[in-house]
């Protein structure tokens, strides 16, 4: 006879013996009950689990290591990526649009006018020189930095200093400068600019903006440190730099250089139709290349433009 | 440019650690980009004194005794009282004082290089050498290495004393970034810089120059000519006579002041001018008078300032001859050029040993043309990288009078003559220097800034480098707040050094930097309940990505907006059409791309290469061409495409297309490609090609066109996979009309499936059959149908071909009887009957 049957046969009997209660005296009762009962408990437990362990005999388990079943054809994985640098300017407009910024792109040819001349670069002045700028034949420019986008931006949303008392547009965009590659140095890369107006703008709110962007950014709180720069297109001129990351590694120590950033030049709002006295605004500007090289250690630069598929399924 | 820390502490006092300091300086001043500590570099390298130098026979070689005082005598060479060093320098000799770098040290040349080199006793041509005797070079300063330092016996220097304390090497050198001072030419000088490190550390900075000989005791016989006031507002020439002399052979102090500044000294009148220019910033240039006057045959000195013209050449110091253009301003000895101003002085009026009568000059010259000398002649001196970062005119008093002490004191000169040619618009009616003044309020320097300051702080911040301020009370203050209150007025004098200084917001930024901007309180901007919104064509990106990257499996490249004629011509486009850059890195990168697929077409060759099979690559990115004509603001038009290619056939490709079409809920309109289509695909074969459009209200718009590539195309890109390509113009797209609306009719009555194939001519095409069925459908009251082809079949040959379709039909308002159905199955039979195709 099984265990199993043997212990339902028990249970049989133990159900027989519980009709003797009723010859017991009430004060005894109880007890013989709960002793009764608690029998019957221990042999169900015991069916239980003779009753799973015989349920699982006929269960296959799987190998967890291995990539797929046995006796059949390997799945092929999903081949569709999207490009790193696609998907960082995604999410770098995605906080800034929650943020409360309207998003517009950067175009890629340009001229003198929205290059230089709207922000307040003198002509032939050599503050032009460190922009290594291309420039066809007719005198057009790829251009160097998405601040190419600055008057566009300010005239363009003009209206809303009306409306809603300011103007907040970041601009994503591809710009070029002409310098050789190598693994740090690319002649076409990615920037995104930022632009605020209103007639209480301040140095704290720039500050207090860019590092709340990447506070959101990198999911923690940063600190911050700039240093003194020089923009012909915004007075005072700062540089950026935040506070390592822990996601990057950072223990407190070391700063990652994030751009420039500066309040607006009078000049600059002036040209766009802005009147400079009572209307202040800020801007700032960095890169996205070194932002994806950061997150997921690609140690060259060069890779992003190389159309390596090695590289590029790896996102 | 290279700051020595002990050469500000001479002009500052600074109470806080080196480290604060350089802290302070990189968030206040400029970026520090490294720091030297030279008291290692120069860690046990001692002074000696040569007892004995004896030969080696047969070698270059001579065995030296040195000197290094008992204690280290004993110390490196126990078995001698002196210490024994081999040297090979040709100017080693008995009694002379020189530089020893000790065993176990290191050679300074290469202190912080990648590998340092440590110096040992070692045997050479059977002698014990202990350590060695440093040339120029050896010690790090500058690259002579023609022989070992040597040191001026008259300063009896105490054998084995060091080396870094006579020479103020125990400092330490800061580099700083100079792109960040581009528009500070006062911090180029020793003096500025110092000014402004005061001005960090709250302190006021004071300056002592030498006092100014007045004008009137010497005769003013110098014809000063300058052409044009707009390219030299100031020039002052300054004759001085002087005993000519031969170059001191010994190592001085002012060597090393040139060297920490990484300039080498060239003559005693040069170095006096260079060190001038490090401590001021302002640099000045000295002639030999007497071959200036030969230069031009003259008897007089007539110094001339113009545009160089054009043909003209000149040999500069450099020994390198440049044709000048009009843009570069030349010095000229009556008309002869001399000099290339502001850059490099010429070969014929160089200074040297024999010189006794020095023609100085201290000027200002138009930055703009200099930074076009500087970038046709890619000249990069001190000088100019001064000039170019806009030296003020009004600025030459301490370089005057520090030059004029030099001359004197330094090189026992006499000044003999001086002139100057100042341009009037720099003057006031008083003949003095125009200082420009700004005014600004307490509120407007804090309510841009968005601090508090008070009063007393931004005045004593801003006393402290030099600016002068008047103080009034304004009460109904014109500021940038919305509510007037009580405000300080500044009224403040710009110092003549700093000619960036213009606005109010560069006395906002002062005020703001020298306080540190670290300092400041974060606060945000009020933010409007409005949805910020998202460039359209940006959005339509993004969704693009989702569809090809995450459902049809393509891979997401970014290639180069720029490409060569090559490749353009490889996928038939005319390079014509392209915008060229002039400056391109390379030919491989000289054109603005017209089209995104030969850019991919070149990347699935080099994937196809590395083993990748069947893959899908597409971009999004913009393109231009000349064709597309200019934008109302007279910049190119630009297109946004989608490029993709792809190894399947057009069906693949189409298949692809409608997966899109359906995302998108869009409709795209296929049609063979026209003349004008095949145009803009030249890399496609018309006949396995299709154009596509959309209806946007009322007008048919074209997208762009796919299709099969051209087996030339295919093979000049050397392909085996990558057969088709798409390239579309995504700007239609952002039209709202062009979306599908939903038309979903439910019914609640079973739907019937029927099997239906077609057979027809082989030239019909598909459409045509597939409306007729749509047509006959459509016209039944209350139907439904779903109509889906399943296939396309003809026998290799066969005239005709059978199309096959499934037809799902049922009735909005009743169950359809079969009889019903089969009258609906009769009516398609007889209108495909009309044109010539059976059900079969």
């Amino acid at each position: 006879m099984s265990n199993l049957e043997e212990l339902k046969s028990k249970l049989k009997s133990l159900s027989a013996e519980y009709a003797k209660i009723r010859s017991l005296p009430p004060e005894e009762r109880r007890a013989f009950g709960e002793k009764i009962n608690a029998r019957k408990q221990e042999i169900l437990e015991k069916i239980r689990s003779l009753e799973e362990s015989k349920r699982l005999l006929d269960i296959k388990p799987v190998d967890v290591s291995a990539p797929f079943a046995k006796n059949s054809p390997a799945p092929a994985f999903k081949q569709g990526t999207k490009h790193p640098l696609s998907s960082e300017l995604e999410i770098v407009s995605e906080i800034y649009r929650n943020m409360g910024f309207n998003v517009i792109e950067s175009s890629q040819l340009d001229d003198e006018f929205h290059m230089f001349d709207s922000l307040n670069f003198p002509k032939d002045h050599p503050a032009r020189d460190g922009y290594d700028t291309f420039r066809t034949e007719e005198g057009f420019i790829p251009p160097a930095h998405t601040s190419t986008m600055q008057y566009r931006a300010l005239t363009r949303f003009k209206p809303n200093l009306e409306t809603l008392g300011q103007i907040a547009v970041v601009i994503p965009g591809r710009v070029f400068r002409n310098e050789d590659a190598d693994a740090t140095h690319e002649h076409t890369f990615y920037q995104c600019e930022g632009v605020f107006v209103s007639k209480t703008a301040t140095l704290s709110q720039l500050l207090a903006t860019w590092k709340s962007f990447f506070e959101t950014y990198y999911g923690q709180s940063l600190n911050i440190k700039t240093q003194p720069g020089f923009f012909p297109f915004t007075e005072p001129s700062l540089e950026f730099k935040i506070e390592k990351p822990k996601s990057l590694g950072g223990k407190g120590d070391g700063w990652l250089e994030m751009g420039g950033c500066g309040m607006i030049h009078p000049n600059v709002l002036k040209t766009a139709g802005i009147d400079p006295e009572i209307y202040k605004g800020f801007a700032w500007g960095g890169g996205i290349d070194r932002l994806v090289m950061l997150k997921y250690g690609v140690s060259d630069v060069r890779l992003f433009e190389s159309g390596k598929l090695d590289f590029l399924k790896e996102f | 440019m290279l700051i020595s820390l002990n050469e500000i502490k001479k002009l500052v006092n600074i109470p806080v650690s080196d480290e604060a300091l350089f802290e302070l300086i990189d968030s206040r001043l400029v970026e520090i980009e490294s720091v030297s500590d030279w008291s290692k570099k120069y860690k046990n390298i001692y002074i000696v004194k040569v007892v004995s130098c004896e030969p080696i026979e047969g070698t270059h070689l001579h065995l030296c005794e040195i000197d290094a005082g008992s204690e280290l005598n004993k110390k490196f060479d126990p078995d001698h009282s002196l210490i024994q060093v081999v040297c090979g320098a040709p100017n080693v000799k008995q009694g002379m004082f020189a530089v020893w770098i000790a065993p176990g040290a290191v050679v300074p040349q290469t202190f912080e290089t990648l590998e340092p080199f440590e110096i040992s006793e070692r045997k050479l041509r059977g002698f014990m050498s202990y350590g060695m005797l440093a040339g120029a070079d050896e010690l790090g300063l500058g690259d002579d290495h023609s022989g070992i330092v040597e040191l001026n016996p008259k300063e009896n220097y105490a054998p084995g004393s060091l080396f870094a304390d006579a020479f103020d090497l125990n400092d330490k050198i800061i580099e700083v970034e100079n792109k960040s001072l581009t528009h500070r030419p006062d911090c180029f000088g020793l003096f500025g810089f110092a000014r402004e490190v005061a001005g960090v550390l709250g302190q006021p900075f004071e300056l002592s120059l030498p006092a100014e000989t007045p004008l009137s005791s010497v005769s003013s016989d110098i014809s000063l000519k300058i052409s044009d006031p707009s390219l030299c507002p100031r020039y002052s020439a300054f004759v001085f006579e002087l005993k000519p002399e031969t170059p001191s052979p010994y190592l001085s102090a002012n060597d090393i002041f040139l060297y920490k500044a990484s300039m080498r000294p060239v003559s005693p009148i040069v170095d006096l001018t260079n060190l001038v220019m490090l401590k001021t910033g302002q640099p000045s240039h000295a002639f030999d008078l007497d071959k200036f006057l030969s230069a031009s045959n003259s008897k007089s000195l007539e110094i001339g300032v113009r545009s160089a013209r054009k043909g003209e050449k000149l040999l500069l110091l450099d020994g390198k001859e440049v044709s000048l253009t009009p843009s570069d301003i030349v010095i000229t000895s009556a008309d002869t050029p001399v000099a290339l101003a502001g850059a490099m002085g010429g070969k014929s009026t160089e200074i040297d040993a024999s010189t006794s009568r020095v023609v100085l000059e201290v000027a200002s010259f138009s930055l703009y043309n200099l930074r076009k000398t500087q970038m046709s002649h890619g000249l990069f001196s001190e000088a100019i990288t001064r000039f170019t970062k806009g030296r003020p005119a009004t600025d030459f008093a301490s370089t005057v009078s520090l030059l004029k002490s030099g001359f004197s004191s330094e090189l026992n000169a006499n000044l003999l003559s001086e002139s100057e040619f100042i341009t009037p618009t720099l003057l006031d009616l008083n003949k003095n220097f125009i200082q420009n003044v700004v005014k600004i309020t307490r509120t407007g320097i804090n309510s841009l800034l968005g601090t508090q300051y008070s009063d007393d702080l931004i005045e004593k911040t801003l006393k402290n480098v030099g600016f002068s301020i008047k103080k009034s009370e304004e009460k109904t203050a014109k500021t940038l707040s919305e509510t007037p209150e009580k405000s300080t007025l500044f009224e403040i004098s710009i110092p003549l050094w700093r000619t960036d200084i213009k606005i109010k917001e560069d006395i906002i930024e002062e005020i703001g930097r020298l306080l540190g901007y670290d300092n400041i309180p974060l606060s945000f901007p009020n933010r409007p309940f409005t949805c910020a919104s998202i460039d359209p064509m940006l959005s339509l990106k993004s969704s693009l990505r989702t569809i090809l990257s995450d459902r049809l499996e393509a891979n997401e490249l970014l290639t180069y907006s720029f490409v060569s004629k090559k490749l353009q011509e490889k996928a038939g486009e005319n390079p014509e059409d392209s915008y060229i850059i002039t400056n391109s890195i390379s030919p491989e990168l000289e054109c603005f791309r017209q089209s995104l697929v030969p850019s991919l077409l070149e990347k699935s060759f080099e994937n196809e290469k590395s083993g990748h099979k069947n893959f899908t690559l597409y971009e999004l990115n913009q393109v231009a061409k000349k064709s597309f004509g200019l934008s109302p603001e007279n910049v190119p038009n630009l297109e946004t495409h989608l490029g993709l290619v792809s190894p399947g056939d057009f069906y693949a490709l189409k298949h692809l297309l409608l997966e899109l079409e359906k995302s998108l809920r869009l409709k795209f309109i296929f049609k063979p490609l026209d003349l004008n289509s095949v145009s803009n695909a030249p890399f496609l074969e018309p006949l396995r090609s299709a154009s596509i459009s959309i209806q946007n209200s009322d007008r048919e718009v074209s997208l762009g066109v796919f299709g099969e590539l051209k087996s030339s195309v295919k093979s000049s890109f050397k392909l085996s996979q990558i057969s088709s390509g798409l390239e579309l113009n995504l700007s239609p797209l952002l039209g709202e009309s062009s979306h599908k609306k939903l038309n979903l009719k439910l019914s609640k009555y079973p739907f019937v499936s029927r099997d239906l194939t077609v057979r027809v001519r082989e030239i019909i095409r598909y459409e045509e059959i597939e409306s007729l069925i749509r047509e006959t459908l459509e016209s039944e009251p209350d139907l439904l149908f779903k109509l889906t082809p399943v296939s396309i079949f003809q026998i290799p040959l066969a005239p005709t071909k059978n199309l096959s379709f499934h037809l799902e039909i049922s009735n909005l308002k009743k169950t359809l009887t079969s009889s019903e159905i089969s009258d609906i199955m009769k009516k398609i039979t007889k209108k495909l009957e009309k044109s010539d195709a059976e059900i079969v």
